[in-house]
Formats: structure tokens, sequence, C-alpha cells
């Protein structure tokens, strides 16, 4: 059992830089934390004091009861997989699986037993005695998670995994992670800059920006209830539309772009200036003259599966995408009728970007 | 990619003109040592062997009174080996320790002390000589093995080529070793000095080249004969070609040249082999 708490961590560069603003969490066991941000957020940073590579200027970081902030990280009893693999090189890959082992003095029969487990599970059996060069990028990453799995560590920590493979590999390794993580059960904490890998892998996701952890929860919870503009923004692909709106004067309605008026599901201040976040995919397409908004179409995307437009929403709106399941034929400046349903409405404040 | 007759026959001819012009000074001197003196004394230096190989070389190596000393040839070997090996070896344990410490160890003047380091690759070693023999000489280690060696062993060179290689080498392997349990000692000699293989087999052929060449050094350092290297031994050959009235040793300095060029040669020759199968197969 192993659980991971962070109690207002904080990292301070010698320079001044401030990295982490103070972040609190707590992991429970078992569970595949996902922290993602955009690059320079603070999460591989984050991740880095979690392992004791990098100090911890301020606050805890506790591995279950024990505060292990000047612990170094050999000893807190956690396995990392980074994302260039850090295989040694001259070293064969039973041996860089078992030079961990060999370090806390287990004997050879344990490190036998333990590294042909770990290649069992990977499927790397035939491999162990040639180097990693001769590997492929997807076995190589294997090996690396062999490594973190033979020593059966309290913590796993991914620091961008997949980002060196290519894309239908990534997609083969992410559901190879998730499956291998909860067989074995152990916390882990992965950091990624993807967000479908962020979505698909995580049961709680943290969502990163600036060194300050703008939304913690379930992918689902995030993906529906964005606390921030950063947050809707950055998680869902496409990303979500923003416009500029104001709230009308009957507190149930928002006006956006050439006066089009959308319903609301809950009130707000009439007159507020607010910005609206509609997610491409929750626009419907009705039949001529029956939706609130009239758009024309000014360029389309055919995926075969799904379809996006990119709309006018008249002088004072930038594109407006919407996507579609199924292949759509839309010439280019046709209007189309649209609707959102009132829940899918997302309202966030105009100078914090607050969720309303 | 195409290359026509003409062009292959011209690279070639290019090649085999500098390989000879190389090669055939060496081979003069090879050849002119297998005769008696008399014979190079009447007809100048030779092209082809003659038939006192055995002789000449047998007397050489083994008996003191042919290099006009109280060494023979093989002693003399003996010591630039010692001198040579002594010399590459501590140059390049020295340097890979002081380049692991000043890159990866925080310590104040770090970098100040780095280029202090640097900056003494501008002053040849003839120009801290005198001193460098004052200190020797004060420490009571003249005509020894100790003397001739450890004031050289520290090499600003070796420094900052691995320096510049352990720089090169991935943050993550060193964050992959600490949390695998490695310490400072352990990472050095688990994964950087495998990873250094091939720096330190070029390391070591130039400095065993360079040691094995070193002149003024041995020549100052040592006052006794037993401790002559082979390069100061042709010297005192040649100083002696002439005395005595006697027809010059031509052969026998020549045999001399040739013995004191084969070990250098042959380092040289095995450790390029492991030198450049280390750089086809490393990765780092």
């Amino acid at each position: 059992m192993a659980t991971v708490t962070l109690n207002q961590a904080q990292k301070t560069y010698p320079n001044g830089f401030k990295a982490i603003h103070g972040i609190d969490l707590k992991i429970e066991h078992g569970e595949f934390t996902v922290l993602v941000g955009p690059s320079g957020c603070g999460k591989s940073t984050l991740l880095r004091m979690i392992a004791g590579l990098e100090g911890i200027s301020d606050g805890e970081i506790i591995i279950d009861d024990k505060v292990v902030n000047t612990v170094a990280p050999a000893d807190r009893d956690i396995a990392m997989v980074f994302q260039n693999y850090a295989l040694y090189p001259h070293m064969n890959n039973y041996d860089n699986m078992a030079y961990g082992l060999k370090n806390r003095g287990y004997s050879k029969a344990e490190i036998d037993a333990k590294v042909r487990e770990a290649a069992r599970i990977l499927q790397l059996e035939d491999h162990l005695e040639r180097k990693p060069r001769q590997l492929s990028g997807g076995q190589r990453q294997r090996v690396a998670m062999g490594r973190a799995i033979v020593r059966q560590p309290k913590v796993f920590l991914f620091d961008e995994p997949l980002s060196n493979l290519d894309a239908k590999l990534r997609v083969d390794m992410r559901l190879e992670i998730k499956n291998l993580q909860q067989r074995l059960g152990i916390t882990s904490v992965y950091v990624t800059h993807d967000q479908v890998e962020a979505m698909t892998l995580a049961d709680r996701l943290i969502v990163m920006n600036g060194g300050v952890a703008e939304q913690i929860g379930t992918p689902i919870d995030i993906y529906e209830k964005p606390a921030s503009q950063f947050v809707a923004g950055f998680i869902g692909s496409p990303a979500m539309n923003f416009l500029k709106g104001k709230v009308s004067d009957d507190k149930k309605h928002v006006t956006v772009g050439d006066g089009v008026m959308l319903d609301l599901d809950h009130v707000v201040e009439a007159g507020r200036d607010v910005t609206v976040g509609i997610r491409p995919e929750h626009l419907e397409l009705l039949k001529d003259g029956e939706g609130q908004i009239n758009a024309g179409v000014r360029m389309v995307e055919s995926l075969g599966a799904e379809t996006l437009a990119y709309l006018d929403f008249g002088a004072n709106a930038d594109n407006v995408t919407l996507r579609l399941q199924g292949t759509h034929k839309f010439e280019k400046g046709e209007k189309l009728s649209l609707s959102v349903p009132a829940s899918k409405i997302h309202l966030f404040d105009i100078e914090s970007g607050q969720r309303i | 990619m195409y290359q026509s007759k003409w062009r292959i026959f011209t690279n070639h001819t290019i090649l085999v003109l500098g390989s000879l012009f190389m090669i055939l000074p060496v081979w003069i001197a090879f050849a002119s040592s297998t005769h008696t003196r008399e014979y190079i004394f009447q007809n100048g230096l030779q092209f082809l062997p003659g038939g006192e190989f055995f002789t000449n070389y047998g007397a050489i190596l083994f008996d003191a009174e042919a290099t006009k000393g109280r060494v023979t040839a093989l002693e003399m070997l003996f010591n630039s080996m010692v001198l040579g090996l002594g010399f590459a070896i501590g140059k390049v344990i020295i340097s890979m320790m002081a380049a692991y410490a000043i890159v990866y160890f925080r310590f104040k003047l770090a970098v100040p002390l780095f280029w202090i380091i640097f900056s003494t690759l501008l002053l040849p070693l003839e120009v801290r000589i005198v001193p460098s023999y004052e200190v020797v000489a004060n420490l009571g280690l003249l005509n020894t093995y100790t003397g001739l060696i450890l004031p050289l062993i520290a090499s600003a060179t070796g420094t900052f080529f691995f320096r510049q290689f352990y720089r090169s080498v991935p943050d993550e392997l060193l964050e992959a070793a600490r949390l695998d349990g490695a310490g400072p000692i352990r990472f050095f000699i688990d994964i950087l000095v495998p990873l250094s293989v091939t720096m330190i087999a070029a390391i070591f052929i130039i400095m065993f080249v360079v040691g094995w060449n070193q002149y003024l050094w041995p020549l100052l350092m040592t006052t006794d004969d037993q401790l002559y290297t082979i390069v100061i031994g042709i010297k005192q050959v040649y100083n002696s070609l002439y005395e005595g009235g006697q027809i010059p040793q031509f052969p026998k300095a020549f045999a001399l040249t040739i013995m004191a060029s084969v070990p250098p040669v042959l380092v040289v020759v095995i450790f390029q082999r492991m030198f450049v199968k280390g750089l086809v197969e490393t990765e780092k």
C-alpha cells in the first residue's frame, strides 16, 4: 500500500524562478494520476520532486506516512521511466534490469527470478542478452519499464514515456501501460503533454499551468466541468470554441457574435461580460431555420469518421469549429442552422478565466 | 558513387606515393640496420636487407657495449615502456577523475578551477621543466621511476577531453543510476568508465606516444644509465658514432632507432582497432 501526499509543495530555483507554487494533492493507493499541461507548466518538475531528483523548496512530500523531502531518490522506493528510456547503453537488457537490484544487495538467484518474471510480463524473454540499441523504440521502452517493475516499488513515475514513439506504437504502449498498472496495482504518477494520453490513462487528472494545479479531478469531470478557461481549452480536441458574450437582461441568455442568443441553464448576473465556451462536438446541426445560430461555412475537413467545419460567427468572433460524426458535404459559404443545449454552454469570467 | 577508372588510378597513385614517402626512410633505416658497419661505411645507405639482422639486433638488445653505455637496448625498452605506460595510464586516470569532479559535482569555483587547469595547456612542459626539476630533486625522486612519471601525469588535455565527453552523456543516465541506488563511485565505475572506453583508448594512444617520445624530461631526471629510456639511448649512440677512430656503428644505431619505433606503432595499431570498434559500437 502506498499513497503519495503533497502538502503545499513548492519549488523555487536559485535564480528566483518559482516553478511550482504550492500544490496540495493526495494520491491514493493504486491510483493512476496523470499530470498534464503545456510545456513549462512545471509538471516534469513536480514529478522529479516526487522522485527526489529535484529538491523541494517548501512544503512536504509524503510517501505513505513518511516525509521524504530529504530522502535520497534510491531510498524513496520509487521507480521512474524516462522519456528517452535512459537505458545503460553498454549493458545488455538483463543487466539493465538487474542493476538496481544488484546495488540493493539482492542475491544472484533472487535477481534472476525477478528479472525473468519482469521479462515474462513484458514479453522481453528473447531479448535479454541483447543490448538496448539492438531493440526497437517500443522494446526499449519496455526494458525501461522492466527496470522499474523488477524492484516492485511503491510508486511508479513516468516522465512522458511515449513521446519518443511513433503514433501507432504510442497507442499500443498506452494500452500496455494501463494494463500493466492495473494488473500490478502500483500507485503511479504519469506526466504527459498529450491530452489524449492523459484522458485515457488517468484515474485522476491534474491539469497544470504556470506551476499551479488548475484543476484536479477525473478526466470526465474535467471534460464536462472545466474549472477555468485554460483547462477548457487544453482538454478536448479540437479545442473548445471561445466567444465573447454578454449576459442578457433576463439573466437566462447570453448574446454572442452578431446578436445570437443562447439559452443558459443557470442564472448569471445581468449585463455581465463573459467568455462563452462551446465544445465543437456540442454544436448540433438542425434543419434550416430551426436553430438559434446561423453561421456560414469557411472551410471543411473530412476525416471519414468525423467532419470538422470551421464556421463564421460574424465579424466579432473568431472561427468556430463544428465537429460532426460521419461524413457531411458542405459548400463553402453555405449557411448552417445550429443549436447548443443549455447544459453544454460553459461560461468563464472574462478577467480571471474562472468558471461561472 | 560512380568513379571513373582514371580517377581511381590517380587516387591510388597519390596514396601510393604518399605511403612510399612516409615508409621509405623507415625502410632504408631498417635495410641498413641489417648490414655490417664496414659495408655501410663503404657503400652508403642500403635499399635491400643484408644478412646481419640477428647479429646486429642481438648485440643491441643484449650487449650493453653495443649501445655505448652500461645498459642494453632491452633495458632501455623496458624503461621506456614503464615511462610510456605510467605516463599514459596515470594521465587517463587522473584526468578522468578530475573531469568527473568538474562535471558532476557542484562545488564553489568549479568553473574557474577548470579554466585554470585548461590554461595550463598553454604552458608546454619545457617552460616549467626547471621548477619541476627542482621539486623532483627536493623530493629525492631523481633517478626513480616515480620521479620520472609522477610530475607529468596531471593532464589538462585529458581533463578537457573527458569533460567534453561527460557533458555529452545524457543527464537521464545519471538520474536513472541514482534511482537504481548507485552512489557517485558506483556511477563512475559502472556507467561512466564503460561508456568512456573509446575516449580512454584515444587518450591512451596519444599519451603513450607522447610519453614514449619524451626526451628532455628523462634526460634531466635521470643521470643513472640504468634508467635511460630508448630515446635517450639513440642520442647516446649517435653521440658516440665518431668517437675512438673506429668505423661508425651506423647499422646498430639504425637498429636501435627501428626498435624504438616499434612499440608506439604496436600500441597505435592495437588500440586503434579498439578505438574504432568502440566508435561503432557504443551509443550514448
